[in-house]
C-alpha cells in the first residue's frame, strides 16, 4: 500500500518535471531569436549571423531542435553560455553553493525563530505579546525583500558601518587559513541572511501560530492538563510536536521555491549565487543560462515537494494508513 | 538554579568569548600585501580575457592595460604615440608604412619581435569579433627582420598609424593555440603575458580581476602595486561601495546619481567627453533603394528636418534627460576628437520661430489640430526609442523631442521598444533589399579612440545594408570620406572632415543631440595625483580603454589601504552585547518560570476561554 503511495508521488513528480522541460523549450523559442541582438554588432554580416545561428543549432527545423534539446537535457548538458562561453552546468555549479549557504541559513533561522515565536504567540493569544509578535510578522511578511535589504544596508553598512554592504568575501584578501576565510564569509553573510530570514519568517510564524491554536483547543490537551502535568511541559511535549506538521511541509516546499526567490536579495547584496546569475543572464539575454537556471529552479521546487511528501509519510501515521 | 544549568551557561560564555577572540585575530593576519592596491568597482565585468571572443565594452578596460597597440595613443591629445613600434615612416605614395619595433620584453621575459606584430594583426585582425574591420585595406604584412614590420595597403589608409586598434599579443603563446579554439572556448592561462604595466594574475569571473605589476615593464614604475576590479551585483551597489570606502574608483557612474555622488565627503566626480553620441535619426532611404520601406515620406523633405532641428533645444535635453551630465553636440563628430573637430557652419541653435517660418515657406500649414500638413501629407511621425529600463536617457529625450516639435506643429508619436525590436526595424529587409520600418528613432553610436573614420563611415553609401541606419547617400560625402581616410596629414584631414560634417549638417540625416559623457568617480583620500587625460585637461581619470599611461601617475592617497577594519571593533562590541542580552534573558526567564507557576495556570484558562477570538484574521 505505502509503496504504491510513494511510487505514485514519484511518478507525479517525474511527470511534472517532464512537462516543465518541454514547456521550457517552447518558452525560450517564443521569446525570439537570440542572434537578433547581434545584428547591431558593428560589421556583423548576414553570413556571420548565419554562422552563429548554425553554432547554436537555430538553423535546424523545430523538431530537430527539440530532439537535440531533450537529448542534451537528459545528459545534463544545458549548452554554453552565450556571454562567458562556459558550460551552463559549470555556471550553475559555481553559483549553487553560495545560494545554498544563503538560502539554507535564511530558511533555518526563519523556521526556528518563526516557529518559536508562533508557539509563544499561540500560548499567549490575545495578549499584548501576541499582538506585538503578530504585528511584527505581518509587517515583515508584507514588506518586499528588496526594501528590507536596502534598509538593512542603510542601517548596518551606512549609518553604523559595521558590516559590508555586499559581496561574499572581502575582495582580494589572501586568507591565512580556512577559519579566517569562513569568518570573513560569515561576516558578509549576516545582512543577506537577515534579509532572507525576515522575508520568510512571517509565513512560518503565521502557520505555526494557527496550527498551535488549533492543537491547544483539542481535547487531549485538556486531558493532559487535567492530569496535573506542568503547562510548559504540555506545550513542549504534546502540543508543539503535533502542531509542527504543517511547518515541516512548508519549510520543505519553501526551500525549493526560495532558491529562486533569492534573486532580488542576491542582486542587492551582490551575492554571487543562482539569483545573481539569473539576473545577469536576463540583462545579457543569455538564453542558455536562463534556460538552465529556470529548469534548475523548477527541478528544485518539484524535488522539494516530493521531499515534503516523503517527510509527511514518515511523520504523519494517517498518511501511512491510507 | 541547578548546577547543570550554570555549567551550560558558563560553557556558552566561554564559546562566545572564543568566537570574539577569533574574529579579532584574523583581521590582523589577512593583509592584502605590502604595495598599495587600487580597487575599482563595476557592475559589469568581462566574461573572458580572450580578445578573439570578447564582446563587451569592459573587456577593453583590461586589454588596454595588459597589452599595447602597435601605435599607442598619446594621453595628451590621443594622437599617435610609440607603442610596440617606436617609430614609423609613411612612403611617398602613402600605401606603405614601415614600423620599427621597440626593444621591449613580454612579461615572461621573451623579447617582442616583428613576428608578434604580424601574427596579431593578421590573426586577431581577421578573426577577433571586435577587430575585423581595421585591416580591410591591408594587402600584405612583411617582416624583413625581427625589428621591422612593413604594412602595405591597397589605397592610402590613415588608420594604419593611430587607428589600428588591434592589440599585439605574444605569438609564442597565442600562436600555439589552434584557431578553432581561439575563436571559441580558449581561455588564456595566467598570468596573462603582456607588455603593459599591469598584467592579469587572477580572473575570477563575476567576482574579481587582479592585475599585478609586470616585472618586465620598462616604463615609469606604477605607484600602485596591484589593481583590483571588483564586480558588484548592480550599479547602486558599486556607488554605495565607493561611498563606504570599500573601493577607490568607479569607472562608470550613472547620470542620475552623478551629482549626488559628487557631493559626498572625499569623493570627486569627473565628467569627460567620450567618442560616443546620441542622435535623432531619420529614415532617408530613397524609394529606388528601399521600395518596401515603411515611412512617412514627408520626413525625406529637407525643410521638415531643418524645422525639427531648429525646434529642438538640445541644451534642455541635456539638462532634463541627462541630468546635465552630457555635452551638447554640434554635428556628427564629437568634440572629443580634438585633432579633427571644428564647429560646423550651421549648428541649428534653438529657434522655434525660425522653424515655423521654414515650414510656412515650404507650404506646410497648421491643420485643425495644430499639426501641419501639405497636400494631405501630415507631419506626423513615429519616433522609436529604447525602453526606459534600457536607456532612461533616450526615453526621456524622445518625450522632450516630441514636446518641442509639437510646438512648431510637428507630431512625433513616441514608442518605447526593446533594443532587439529597434534593431529589427532598422535592419528589416524585403526581397534582399533594405526595407526600414520607421520614420525616426533615438539611439547612439560610439567611435574609436583617435581615428574618426568609423563614425564618419556611418553616413557612407557603402554602409547601407551594413551599419548605416539613416540610409543616407551622397556622392560628394562618399568621395570626401575616401579622401580623408587616406590622408596622413592631420591638418589636411581635419579640413576635409570639416567639409563632410558641413555637408551632413546641411542634409540632416541625423540630428546629433548630445555627446555622451564618461562619468567617473574616485575617492580623494585614496587616490592622489589625478590629472584628467585623454585628452588632457578635460579627459577621464585613467584614460580608460585607450591606454595605460595615466595609470602610472596615479598615487596612493592619504588613507589608502585601511579599508573597513575599523568596523570590526564595533561589530565585536555589538555581538558581545547581544550574547550578554540573550544570556540575561535566559537566566531571568528560567528564574521566573520556577518562581511563578500560578501565572501559567491563568494562561491555560485564557486559551480555552477564547474559543475563536483571533483565529479568523490570519486565514
Amino acid at each position: 500500500m505505502s509503496v504504491r503511495w510513494l511510487s505514485g508521488k514519484v511518478a507525479a513528480a517525474a511527470l511534472t518535471l517532464l512537462f516543465v522541460i518541454v514547456f521550457n523549450f517552447f518558452l525560450f523559442r517564443v521569446m525570439g531569436d537570440p542572434t537578433d541582438q547581434l545584428a547591431r554588432l558593428p560589421r556583423a554580416t548576414p553570413e556571420e549571423i548565419q554562422k552563429l545561428r548554425g553554432q547554436y543549432g537555430l538553423d535546424k527545423p523545430m523538431l530537430g531542435q527539440f530532439t537535440d534539446y531533450m537529448g542534451d537535457t537528459a545528459r545534463l548538458d544545458f549548452g554554453i553560455s552565450q556571454r562567458s562561453r562556459r558550460t551552463v552546468t559549470d555556471e550553475i555549479k559555481d553559483a549553487l553553493p553560495w545560494t545554498l549557504l544563503l538560502v539554507g541559513t535564511g530558511t533555518l533561522l526563519a523556521t526556528l525563530l518563526g516557529s518559536w515565536m508562533g508557539v509563544k504567540a499561540a500560548t499567549r493569544r490575545g495578549k499584548h505579546s501576541d499582538q506585538a509578535l503578530l504585528g511584527f510578522n505581518l509587517f515583515t511578511y508584507a514588506s518586499p525583500e528588496y526594501w528590507i535589504g536596502i534598509i538593512l544596508i542603510l542601517v548596518f553598512a551606512v549609518w553604523i558601518p559595521i558590516l559590508p554592504s555586499g559581496l561574499q568575501v572581502t575582495p582580494g584578501t589572501e586568507f591565512s587559513n580556512f577559519f579566517s576565510q569562513a569568518l570573513d564569509v560569515a561576516k558578509h553573510l549576516i545582512l543577506p541572511a537577515t534579509a532572507m530570514t525576515l522575508m520568510l519568517i512571517g509565513q512560518y510564524f503565521l502557520i505555526m501560530r494557527s496550527s498551535m491554536v488549533d492543537v491547544l483547543t483539542e481535547d487531549f490537551i485538556t486531558v493532559k492538563r487535567a492530569t496535573g502535568m506542568r503547562w510548559d511541559r504540555v506545550v513542549n511535549r504534546h502540543a508543539v510536536p503535533n502542531a509542527l506538521l504543517p511547518l515541516v511541509t512548508l519549510s520543505a516546499i519553501q526551500f525549493g521555491a526560495v532558491v529562486a526567490g533569492a534573486i532580488t536579495i542576491e542582486t542587492i547584496f551582490s551575492w554571487p549565487g543562482l539569483g545573481e546569475l539569473t539576473y545577469q543572464a536576463i540583462n545579457d539575454k543569455d538564453f542558455p543560462v536562463l534556460q538552465g537556471t529556470f529548469l534548475f529552479f523548477s527541478f528544485a521546487v518539484i524535488l522539494a515537494n516530493l521531499a515534503a511528501d516523503c517527510l509527511y509519510f514518515f511523520l504523519d501515521p494517517r498518511v501511512q494508513g491510507r | 538554579m541547578n548546577s547543570k544549568r550554570i555549567r551550560n551557561i558558563a560553557a556558552a560564555v566561554i564559546a562566545a568569548l572564543a568566537l570574539l577572540g577569533a574574529m579579532a585575530l584574523p583581521a590582523a593576519a589577512d593583509e592584502q600585501g605590502d604595495a598599495p592596491v587600487l580597487s575599482i568597482g563595476w557592475a559589469q565585468d568581462p566574461q573572458t580575457l580572450n580578445p578573439f571572443i570578447g564582446l563587451d565594452e569592459e573587456d577593453y578596460t583590461i586589454w588596454a592595460i595588459n597589452w599595447d597597440l602597435l601605435v599607442n595613443f598619446d594621453p595628451e591629445d590621443l594622437s599617435p604615440a610609440p607603442g610596440i613600434a617606436e617609430s614609423w615612416k609613411v612612403s611617398d605614395d602613402k600605401k606603405t608604412v614601415t614600423f620599427k619595433i621597440a626593444d621591449r620584453k613580454w612579461s615572461d621575459g621573451v623579447p617582442v619581435t616583428s613576428a608578434d606584430v604580424k601574427w596579431s594583426l593578421e590573426t586577431l585582425g581577421s578573426e577577433g569579433e571586435l577587430f575585423t574591420s581595421y585591416t580591410n585595406n591591408v594587402t600584405s604584412i612583411t617582416t624583413p627582420d625581427k625589428k621591422t614590420v612593413v604594412i602595405k595597403t591597397s589605397k592610402p589608409d590613415a588608420r594604419i598609424v593611430g587607428g589600428l586598434l588591434i592589440y599585439i599579443l605574444p605569438k609564442h603563446i597565442w600562436g600555439k593555440v589552434p584557431l578553432s579554439e581561439l575563436t571559441t572556448t580558449y581561455q588564456p592561462s595566467l598570468p596573462l603575458v603582456g607588455t603593459g604595466p599591469f598584467i592579469v594574475t587572477e580572473f575570477d569571473r563575476g567576482r574579481l580581476i587582479k592585475m599585478d605589476q609586470n616585472p618586465e615593464f620598462d616604463g615609469k614604475k606604477p605607484k600602485f602595486g596591484q589593481l583590483q576590479f571588483i564586480k558588484y551585483g548592480n550599479q547602486d551597489a558599486v556607488e554605495r561601495a565607493l561611498q563606504l570606502g570599500e573601493i577607490d574608483l568607479v569607472p562608470e557612474v550613472q547620470a542620475s546619481t552623478f551629482k549626488r555622488l559628487g557631493e559626498q565627503d572625499n569623493i570627486k566626480t569627473v565628467d569627460s567627453p567620450s567618442p560616443a553620441f546620441t542622435e535623432l535619426a531619420f529614415n532617408l532611404c530613397p524609394e529606388k533603394l528601399c521600395p518596401d520601406a515603411q515611412v512617412n515620406p514627408a520626413i525625406r523633405d529637407l525643410p521638415v528636418r531643418q524645422a525639427i532641428a531648429y525646434s529642438i533645444d538640445r541644451e534642455r535635453i541635456n539638462q532634463i534627460a541627462a541630468s546635465d551630465t552630457s555635452f551638447v553636440a554640434n554635428g556628427l563628430l564629437p568634440s572629443y576628437y580634438k585633432s579633427f573637430y571644428e564647429d560646423p557652419e550651421n549648428t541649428y541653435p534653438f529657434d522655434p520661430e525660425k522653424a515655423k517660418q521654414i515650414l510656412d515657406d515650404a507650404g506646410y500649414l497648421p491643420g485643425d489640430d495644430g499639426i501641419r500638413e501639405k497636400d494631405g501629407d501630415r507631419l506626423s511621425f513615429n519616433l522609436y526609442t529604447r525602453t526606459r529600463s534600457e536607456s532612461a536617457y533616450n526615453a526621456q529625450a524622445a518625450k522632450l523631442v516630441a514636446e518641442m516639435a509639437r510646438d512648431v506643429g510637428i507630431e512625433f508619436k513616441v514608442q518605447e521598444v526593446s533594443v532587439d525590436k529597434l534593431t529589427e526595424l532598422t535592419v528589416r529587409q524585403v526581397d534582399g533589399k533594405p526595407a526600414p520600418d520607421f520614420d525616426a528613432f533615438i539611439w547612439g553610436w560610439g567611435g574609436d579612440a583617435y581615428d574618426p573614420s568609423f563614425l564618419l563611415s556611418l553616413m557612407t553609401t557603402g554602409e547601407i545594408g551594413g551599419s548605416s541606419d539613416s540610409f543616407y547617400s551622397n556622392a560628394e560625402y562618399d568621395k570626401l570620406f575616401n579622401e580623408q581616410s587616406g590622408e596622413f596629414d592631420v591638418e589636411k584631414r581635419k579640413e576635409i572632415i570639416h567639409r563632410m560634417i558641413n555637408r551632413l549638417q546641411q542634409d540632416l540625416p541625423y540630428i546629433v543631440l548630445t555627446e555622451d559623457p564618461n562619468l567617473q568617480a574616485y575617492r580623494t583620500d585614496r587616490i592622489a595625483n589625478v590629472e584628467p587625460t585623454c585628452p588632457s585637461g578635460d579627459g577621464d581619470i585613467f584614460c580608460e580603454q585607450a591606454g595605460y599611461a595615466p595609470l602610472l601617475d596615479l598615487a596612493p592617497g592619504s588613507s589608502s589601504g585601511d579599508e573597513g577594519s575599523s568596523g570590526n571593533g564595533v561589530l565585536i562590541a555589538i555581538i558581545a552585547a547581544l550574547v550578554i542580552a540573550v544570556l540575561a534573558f535566559v537566566l531571568i526567564r528560567h528564574r521566573r518560570r520556577r518562581d511563578e507557576p500560578l501565572e501559567v495556570e491563568e494562561e491555560t484558562l485564557e486559551v480555552e476561554e477564547q474559543p475563536d477570538g483571533t483565529d479568523g484574521e490570519e486565514k
